[in-house]
């Protein structure tokens, strides 16, 4: 019972965050202009209530030997999939916390990671420049998918897993046919690292963020009518990408060097999960936008975070020298906490999309 | 689901543009109702069945020996039927892991089998026609299992009278059948007691070749020898027997070409029956008229597909039409064997990439708004938006999006047709996923 929540008071008060109102000028990005964060001086409070998260530490997975670049559950939930800068895949159980396999066969460091919808294949985007397409049940790469010229940084797959668009660090994204291992169409589309693609549900459309925007990480919400993007000013922020305005911001963490990505959790109550860069993972009220829990252990920067589909579970991996990738798992509010105990927040409620 | 993010005046509009083609070898094709695959049947026997997002071929259904003659898809897309000049009709079941998939049956009849279609309401229900001028009624379910003819009266010397029937369809409720004779009539037959229960005699129309439905089936499409497409409004409700006999039908329409007089492959109603697509069969073009119903059945484009000569069309036929991304769309087949894909050709919205960017043609004269360059206090400004972002957000909630077929069969009253369709309900749930087979790169 790590009760670790008022010593985030350290943790952002050391610089306030310098909004790069209009510094920049990208063109192409979706996310063109940041609105002012709210510049509180101090930082927000964990607010506790008595229905917020208890994450506790399950699990530590130790294994690689480079700093972890991205984990993924796959989406029926049975496996957990990690990837690092020393170029191997693993497999893990997220129930036992054992190393399943390794899947070798890229010849750089890989930078994400994406499962097919029906958790057989995944695919793996590397330095090498290439996409592995991996049959996770026998361990060979059966498709390798070469076209980019530069190191892929992101990739996904769509909702039917017949198509997979990844970025690269020239700009260019490309979308590729599963089956098949062809590059169907390229999109010029940035001036800078493709930092993160994602399709909305019915892959009707791409997200895509760059550095040309100082955009690290972009989803679609489970019901893609939102977008939720992180940046280097130490902000996540969900969008209405059709109104164009920001609907939330969410801050208290630390994110102006890495490329950190943030996730919705929305198995028991709703929230915001991200890494952080003073080594912390942070959750957030969806709604009201404070900071319910604060995840502490590990050792470095918190790159990946990722949540089970429908556990209330969050896997966080770390950068060199921690190497570790940590498995929390929500179980209901302390026993002991209070007397009349508050109906159990962690009844499953909805898979995410 | 991005209903919102579409132009609402570009829905009702027809495909300009072909926006790509498929070498297959396939005679024709048919979209499935989800408007995710494209099924076509080929004169060597083999049917195809390509995934739109790819426009790759995803299953071989290697079954038949002879041409295969049609092709229908499930109301929710998970079995696929083929009929072919083998005699044979083949249901596939597309959930299997296997490719060519499994076979959920084959019905073996002993003359060619010209088209096969299921009820809308239970696939284990198919009406069958054959080349030699007949339709039979196939159930697959254990209670009601059997095949019955269907006959225009039970009398022996009227039977060995009778005119050969060419076309058959089940109406979108599924209650009755339709069904166009040689010497242009048109018999609907009930489709639980197998009784006739209406004939209408279509005057000049000649052989009936196709029969199309909108509006839920109270407007109705032939297609005959005489070149002509005659368009109809049907009653709502038909009597449980023959009443009079030999009624006439008056078109609300005819379309056909009067210039070139040219024949036509088929035709079909957009998915929300606003305009009507016909195949020409001009030996010398690929030509696919389009006539806009909603405007009193003018003739509003002919689409040129080049010089392949056209041989069959066919429409996305949506149950989501009125939100489908990609709808209105059309395929269709060249005598060589070519797919054409036809689309809405979207114009590029550069203004998209920018908040409040708007192109303009020429210059105007800026104007700046009363506020623009007020200096606002920053605290003011912060606290404004602290409030502004109290909104409540659902990241969860999917709008639904009304099925229009499923609401229009749900909405119809129970009655004895409904409940004998229903019973033994079939295997044909919503949200099955086809896997995916990682294709071999030698067979490319």
């Amino acid at each position: 019972m790590d009760d670790t929540s008022s010593e985030s008071d350290n943790s952002s008060t050391e610089e306030d965050p310098e909004i790069p109102e209009k510094a920049q000028a990208p063109v192409l990005s979706v996310q063109s202009v940041p609105p002012p964060a709210p510049s509180s001086p101090k930082p927000a409070p964990v607010v506790r209530a008595g229905n917020g998260p208890h994450y506790e530490l399950r699990h530590t997975l130790h294994g690689h030997t480079d700093s972890i670049s991205a984990v993924k559950f796959s989406p029926d939930g049975v496996l957990l999939a990690s990837t690092s800068n020393d170029t191997i895949v693993k497999i893990w159980s997220p129930a036992t916390g054992e190393l399943i396999r390794n899947l070798a066969g890229h010849t750089k460091g890989n930078s994400d990671i994406s499962w097919s919808s029906d958790s057989t294949y995944l695919a793996s985007a590397s330095d090498d420049h290439t996409i592995r397409i991996w049959d996770v049940d026998s361990g060979l790469s059966t498709r390798v998918l070469k076209g980019h010229s530069d190191s892929v940084f992101c990739v996904n797959y769509n909702t039917s897993s017949t198509l997979i668009v990844s970025g690269c660090l020239d700009g260019d994204i490309k979308l590729w046919s599963a089956a098949k291992g062809k590059c169907m169409k390229t999109l010029n589309a940035h001036l800078d690292y493709v930092t993160a693609v994602h399709f909305n549900r019915d892959a009707s459309l791409i997200v895509s963020c760059s550095l040309d925007g100082l955009i690290q990480h972009v989803q679609f919400s489970p019901n893609s009518k939102y977008i939720l993007s992180t940046s280097h000013d130490n902000s996540i922020r969900l969008w209405d990408y059709q109104t164009w305005k920001c609907l939330k911001t969410y801050t208290g963490h630390t994110n102006n060097k890495y490329s950190i990505c943030a996730c919705f959790s929305v198995t028991g109550g709703k929230w915001i999960v991200s890494g952080s860069e003073d080594n912390k993972v942070y959750l957030w009220d969806l709604q009201t936008r404070n900071i319910v829990q604060v995840l502490e252990g590990h050792e470095d920067v918190v790159l990946s975070v990722a949540t089970h589909p429908f556990q209330n579970m969050i896997a966080s991996a770390s950068c060199k020298p921690d190497l570790g990738i940590r498995l929390w798992v929500d179980r209901g509010p302390p026993a002991s906490s209070a007397g009349p105990a508050p109906p159990a927040p962690s009844a499953p409620s909805a898979a995410s999309g | 689901m991005n209903t919102s993010a579409l132009d609402p005046f570009s829905n009702t509009s027809y495909p300009t543009a072909v926006l790509t083609s498929l070498p297959s070898g396939a005679s024709f094709v048919r979209y499935d109702p989800s408007g995710r695959y494209i099924a076509g049947g080929r004169p060597d026997g083999l049917a195809i069945i390509w995934d739109l997002d790819t426009k790759a071929a995803v299953r071989y259904l290697e079954g038949h020996v002879k041409a295969v003659t049609s092709i229908d898809w499930s109301r929710n897309s998970r079995f696929v039927l083929t009929t072919s000049k083998d005699w044979n009709i083949i249901i596939w079941d597309l959930t299997s892991d296997t490719d060519p998939p499994r076979r959920f049956t084959t019905i073996r009849f002993d003359a060619p089998v010209l088209s096969a279609s299921f009820h809308p309401r239970n696939m284990q229900i198919v009406l069958v026609l054959l080349t030699i001028g007949e339709v039979y009624l196939v159930d697959l379910r254990r209670e009601h299992r059997g095949r019955v003819e269907l006959v225009e009266s039970e009398d022996e010397e009227a039977y060995k009278q009778r005119s050969a029937l060419t076309v058959a369809r089940f109406d979108p409720s599924g209650k009755h059948i339709f069904v166009g004779t040689s010497h242009g009539s048109v018999l609907v037959f009930n489709t639980r007691t197998k009784l006739l229960v209406a004939r209408y005699k279509i005057s000049g129309a000649g052989v009936m070749r196709g029969l199309g439905f909108a509006k839920f089936g109270r407007r109705l499409i032939t297609n005959s020898s005489d070149r002509i497409l005659r368009q109809f409004n049907l009653p709502s409700q038909y009597p449980s027997q023959l009443e009079e006999d030999d009624q006439e039908l008056e078109p609300t329409y005819r379309f056909s070409d009067p210039i070139n007089k040219v024949a036509w492959h088929n035709m079909s109603y957009s998915p929300g029956g606003e305009w009507l697509a016909g195949g020409s069969a001009d030996p010398a073009t690929h030509k696919i008229y389009i006539w806009d119903i909603s405007s009193d059945g003018q003739f509003a484009i002919a689409l040129d597909g080049g010089r392949e000569p056209l041989l069959d069309v066919s429409l996305m036929s949506l149950r989501n039409y009125k939100w489908h991304p990609k709808a209105p769309a059309i395929a269709s087949t060249t005598i060589s064997g070519n797919i054409l894909l036809w689309h809405c050709p979207t114009p590029e919205r550069w203004g998209a990439f920018a908040g409040g960017f708007e192109e303009l043609d020429e210059n105007v004269e800026y104007e700046e708004h009363e506020d623009e360059f007020d200096i606002e206090d920053e605290k003011e400004l912060a606290a404004r938006k602290e409030r502004e972002e109290d909104v409540e957000v659902d990241v969860l909630g999917v709008d639904d999006v009304p099925d229009a077929l499923e609401e229009a069969l749900r909405r119809e009253a129970k009655d004895d047709d409904v409940v004998w369709a229903e019973s033994e309900p079939d295997e044909d749930r919503k949200g099955w996923k086809m896997k995916i087979v990682m294709v071999d790169d030698d067979m490319q």
